[in-house]
């Protein structure tokens, strides 16, 4: 099935006026003619495939068979794609060499670096396995741009907690001075949805989006989750599961940056605050603390 | 005598190579399977508050959080002697059988089906192989707009989780003392709207092209069959006092057995560990040796009574006896489809007796020391968490996942892993498309995410060998 540029179109001026963004036709028009259907390259290193669950979830600014069907072009993505094994390697293989330069390279989960190397491995090329470590450095100064989707690939997260005896690395550490855009980190364990499926489509349209000083994309990540939170003015209560704000028992929400209050997730059924429990901070940096949450003292 | 490998098998989670000999006949001769991610899971868990477990350990996978949740909450009450209240129980319940229904149809159309049809002919779906597919264009058709439908099913499943979870993946709110969501009749509601019509699907949709695979691919009733030993942890609380709905069990040549805990031990001659094999998980240690000769996998093998046993679907509903007719790719897919009918309906039963804006959850603190076991069961087999505290920290943590049970390697005895075994002897007409031994492996629905934490730390010396040289 090949995508209807006109379609592609009309939901890209929906998506972009939905968004307030200013709106470059000739741009638009350069980037559907030089690429009707823009590929998209997803490597899984050490995760634990939540982000890529995430992102099948989606809802906003469309749904996943919308975006596979007709959006992006998913060259190479172990959780979905037909091929397997050595034609599943030549895919990724292929489209790098076609695309070079061209793709969008998204990485989940954090790269085992240093004497690690081995603790994991994507697949075999040649007879000769190929750590996710190698990979990211093959494939990473190839891409137009780097998307880090979640927490693990942004900052190393769960998968980089200490003692971290795996070596896990974040994408930016790994890769830095080594792309032609700045990695853009989509914090979030899991990643949001709409915050991933949003940003492909803004890179895709407008280029890399105004980032934080952590790469995050600022229009997702510069407001506290307290400041915002519906349960701000509400009773401060001493323990989970009682309806109130949770800040006395060390919700993260005042020092995390994050869209959940406004975003939500699941189709807006549900966030962590709404089902009676504090916010972790999992799109912090240095998520996950010891212990994940606790009660700041003297505050 | 020639040589298949796929490396990377895809359509599971994770990262899983599948290497193979075929003899004269082309039949496979040998098989290994492995996992090619370590994470070193429970190093981290460490000196953190035994809460804490609930929702790290979810990170293991993100396609079957909620029974990480479930097994580490249960075994931290377990050590402070506590049992949730039904609600508790009830809202466990409906949060991981969401969980099971959006794992069960992703398992079905979006990771299987593709080995026995050719999906929408543009990426990722295309570059599959061609061999053997027995469908019409019309009925291919049909299964290809089934996929996308399921699509939208499998999403709907997470959002119904999330009415009570807050979010998934990764639920929000499952911890030691229960679940904290106080349910408004208005969330019922909603949970009710998206539960009926998941249902209809399972009931039309998937019964339908579960019974169509089966018919067209009815030889894979004789295919992968394994060793036909099947164990479960059991799973779904049906009140207070221990009643389950798939109980736990064993069974060995049809006939069901007792389960008892004490019989499981791990064995890692053949895993990149040189930590001593054969222990029990509650004292097992894990000393990671990348390169390790004769070893080619990170899963180590997981064994009761020293056999190997194959976990999933098809154990829980051998053991509860609703579905007994054999062991093999297309009984796993049938069982899995049993399983679902039968767990949706009594999911409606579930939601009608939760209280709306009652409290499941009771504050109970942290356990200041002790040990105990968590078991349940995740979509894709027996999930146990093995977890000791001292000084109101965790001390020790051990985890043996669904996928350890089956994509074992071979054991110190030289019996093969229950993957390895069911693939061992199937023939394979084209060796260029092994899709027959792709159709082995996914019916396992393996997910080598959850499969490589079978590492376990002992005490703080475990910082010191994490770190040693790897490879040659």
């Amino acid at each position: 099935m090949k995508i209807n540029r006109r379609d592609f179109l009309k939901w890209s001026v929906a998506a972009v006026a939905a968004l307030k963004l200013e709106m470059d036709m000739d741009k638009l028009n350069t980037v559907m003619a030089a690429e009707s259907d823009p590929p998209v390259i997803w490597l899984l290193g050490s995760g634990c495939s939540g982000c890529s669950i995430s992102t099948l979830n989606v809802t906003n600014p469309t749904t996943i068979e919308d975006v596979l069907q007709n959006k992006i072009s998913m060259k190479y993505d172990s959780t979905l794609m037909a091929a397997s094994g050595e034609s599943a390697m030549q895919a990724l293989e292929n489209a790098v060499n076609q695309y070079n330069g061209q793709f969008i390279l998204v990485i989940e989960g954090a790269i085992p670096g240093g004497s690690s190397k081995n603790y994991c491995i994507i697949g075999e090329q040649n007879g000769v396995p190929l750590t996710m470590y190698d990979a990211v450095l093959k494939y990473g100064p190839k891409a137009k741009y780097v998307v880090a989707a979640g927490t693990c690939a942004s900052f190393g997260g769960v998968a980089a907690a200490a003692p971290n005896s795996t070596g896990c690395v974040s994408v930016k550490s790994l890769l830095s001075g080594k792309t032609a855009n700045p990695v853009v980190n989509l914090a979030g364990c899991p990643v949001n949805a709409t915050v991933m499926v949003q940003t492909l489509l803004d890179l895709i349209l407008t280029g890399v989006p105004s980032l934080d000083s952590y790469s995050r994309p600022r229009k997702y990540f510069s407001t506290d989750v307290h400041s915002v939170c519906p349960r701000r003015e509400t009773e401060e209560v001493s323990q989970p599961g009682i309806y109130g704000c949770y800040e006395e028992i060390g919700c993260k929400g005042p020092d995390n940056q994050s869209p959940c209050p406004s975003l939500k997730w699941n189709n807006k059924q549900g966030w962590c605050i709404q089902s009676n429990y504090p916010c972790i901070g999992c799109t912090s940096p240095a998520f996950p603390l010891n212990p994940v949450i606790s009660v700041s003292s003297d505050d | 005598m020639s040589t298949i490998k796929l490396d990377p098998v895809t359509r599971l989670e994770g990262h899983l190579k599948v290497e193979v000999t075929l003899d004269a006949n082309n039949a496979v001769a040998s098989a290994t399977v492995a996992g090619m991610l370590f994470r070193d899971f429970e190093n981290m868990l460490l000196n953190r508050p035994p809460r804490d477990a609930a929702f790290l350990t979810q990170r293991i996978c993100g396609v079957c959080p909620v029974p990480q949740a479930v097994a580490s909450s249960k075994a931290v009450e377990k050590i402070k002697g506590f049992k949730p209240n039904l609600q508790g129980l009830l809202l466990r319940n409906l949060i991981q059988g969401a969980n099971f229904l959006d794992s069960g149809i992703t398992h079905f159309y979006h990771l299987s089906l593709l080995d026995y049809i050719q999906g929408p002919q543009m990426s990722p779906w295309t570059g599959g192989y061609t061999q053997d597919l027995r469908f019409n264009a019309a009925d291919t058709q049909t299964l290809t707009d089934h996929y996308i439908s399921a699509l939208q099913i499998r999403r709907k499943a997470n959002e119904m989780a999330a009415i009570f979870s807050g979010k998934l993946p990764h639920a929000a709110n499952i911890i030691p003392g229960g679940v904290t969501a106080l349910p408004s009749s208005t969330e019922i509601t909603n949970f009710r709207n998206y539960l009926n019509e998941i249902q209809s699907f399972i009931s039309n949709t998937y019964q339908s092209d579960v019974n169509m695979l089966a018919s067209a691919y009815s030889d894979y009733y004789n295919v992968g069959t394994g060793y036909g030993n099947l164990i479960t942890f059991g799973v779904f609380d049906t009140n207070t006092s221990g009643g389950l709905l798939f109980p736990a069990g064993t069974v060995i040549g049809g006939t069901v057995g007792a389960f008892n805990e004490a019989n499981i031990k791990e064995y890692n001659k053949y895993s990149y560990y040189s930590s001593p094999s054969g222990q029990a998980p509650a004292s097992g240690t894990t000393t990671a040796s990348y390169g390790k000769s004769g070893a080619y996998t990170w899963l180590k093998s997981p064994r009761y009574n020293n056999t190997p046993f194959e976990a999933g679907p098809l154990a829980r509903v051998w053991v509860s006896g609703d579905y007994r007719r054999g062991v093999s790719v297309m009984d796993r897919h049938m069982a899995r489809y049993v399983e679902m009918s039968k767990l949706v309906s009594n999911m409606q039963t579930w939601l009608n007796q939760l209280t709306a804006g009652a409290s499941g959850f009771t504050n109970i603190g942290a356990p200041v020391s002790g040990s105990a076991s968590g078991l349940t069961e995740a979509p894709r087999g027996a999930i146990g968490h093995w977890v000791s505290v001292s000084s109101s920290k965790i001390s020790r943590y051990q985890i043996i996942t669904p996928t350890c049970w089956n994509a074992s390697p071979m054991d110190d005895a030289g019996n093969p892993g229950p993957v390895e075994k069911a693939l061992i002897g199937t023939p394979v007409a084209n060796p260029a498309q092994p899709v027959e031994l792709l159709r082995i492996v996914h019916s396992f629905d393996p997910c080598t995410g959850c499969s490589v934490h079978v590492m376990s730390p002992e005490g703080v010396e475990m910082s010191k060998f994490v770190v040693q040289p790897l490879g040659k």
